[in-house]
């Protein structure tokens, strides 16, 4: 346990890695859903990868059997992450088709995004630790930010 | 106009939201009920939307090609390790460290599909990302 209280909020290679390998997931999942969503509806687009979800994972439970790490319940609204999950969907749909174009859409939301994080992680918000980011994270988010914007809005063709 | 962009940044703020929110219910259970729960709720909700509003299907979907049907599943594994990463290196470093992975995979993945896209941007903006990744990697100072 004292491994892990020392390590904590500290960004360590094997964070950094992992962290940057589930952003690549992500890229899968713009491409599969993206797929999905142009054959139907964006409703249609992100029922059936919650729908396939709630039953791969329940498969992964069967076989992986992770330990649950506390014997007490966690607060109810901790169960509801899924629902602020489903009103970003109709939100994007809301606004992919509009003057913003999609890459107006991604950049602002990214923003919304970090924006929201930083305020998070100052405050310690819904009982996670709390932690400010020094002269080094936002030199770090200045550069990533930037190379995304350039991705964003000069990398398509 | 200044409306939707005030939604499109809400829709960032909810992405965040969330993650946060199954962040503190893996701390209580496991990264993997976590992301279960999310997929179970989330698509509760999406239910009650259809039923409510429809719009769930087309005649088109059934020309869906089936590895498209693969989104939920590498779901369940983007939940959890986002849900897992936020209680040990907070919410920020875990967002820009998967918008960092998303922007390079993303434009991985298009050079690989053929996408047309500008040389020097991509060479700019991936240099860019990887540059502000070896910066948020603290150097490892001695412990006492």
């Amino acid at each position: 346990m004292g491994a892990v209280q020392n390590t904590c909020m500290e960004t360590r290679i094997h964070h950094l890695l992992l962290a940057f390998g589930t952003g690549g997931l992500l890229s899968l999942m713009v491409l599969f859903n993206g797929t999905l969503a142009a054959y139907g509806t964006l409703l249609f687009a992100s029922w059936v990868p919650h729908a396939t979800g709630s039953v791969a994972a329940l498969v992964f439970l069967a076989v992986l059997r992770p330990a649950k790490a506390s014997v007490v319940r966690p607060p109810m609204w901790a169960y509801l992450g899924g629902v602020s999950g489903a009103v970003t969907v109709m939100l994007t749909s809301a606004t992919m088709n509009t003057a913003l174009a999609l890459s107006g859409t991604i950049a602002i939301g990214l923003a919304g995004q970090m924006v929201f994080s930083l305020l998070a992680d100052a405050r310690g918000l819904f009982g996670l630790p709390q932690k400010m980011p020094n002269a080094r994270d936002w030199a770090a988010l200045a550069m990533i930010g930037a190379g995304s914007l350039v991705l964003i809005f000069w990398g398509g063709a | 106009m200044l409306g939707f962009a005030a939604l499109a940044f809400l829709a960032g703020v909810l992405v965040s939201l969330s993650r946060q929110i199954n962040g503190r219910l893996a701390l209580s259970t496991s990264a993997l009920h976590s992301s279960w729960w999310n997929h179970v709720v989330g698509f509760a909700a999406l239910s009650i939307v259809a039923l409510i509003w429809g719009g769930l299907w087309t005649p088109e979907v059934r020309d869906v090609p089936g590895w498209a049907y693969l989104g939920g599943t590498v779901g369940v594994v983007f939940i959890a390790a986002s849900s897992w990463l936020i209680a040990r290196i907070g919410a920020a470093q875990t967002a820009l460290l998967i918008i960092a992975g998303q922007m390079v995979s993303g434009v991985a993945l298009d050079l690989w599909l053929g996408a047309p896209g500008n040389p020097v941007a991509r060479i700019v903006g991936v240099t860019l990302i990887l540059g502000g990744m070896l910066l948020s990697q603290r150097p490892r100072r001695p412990r006492l």
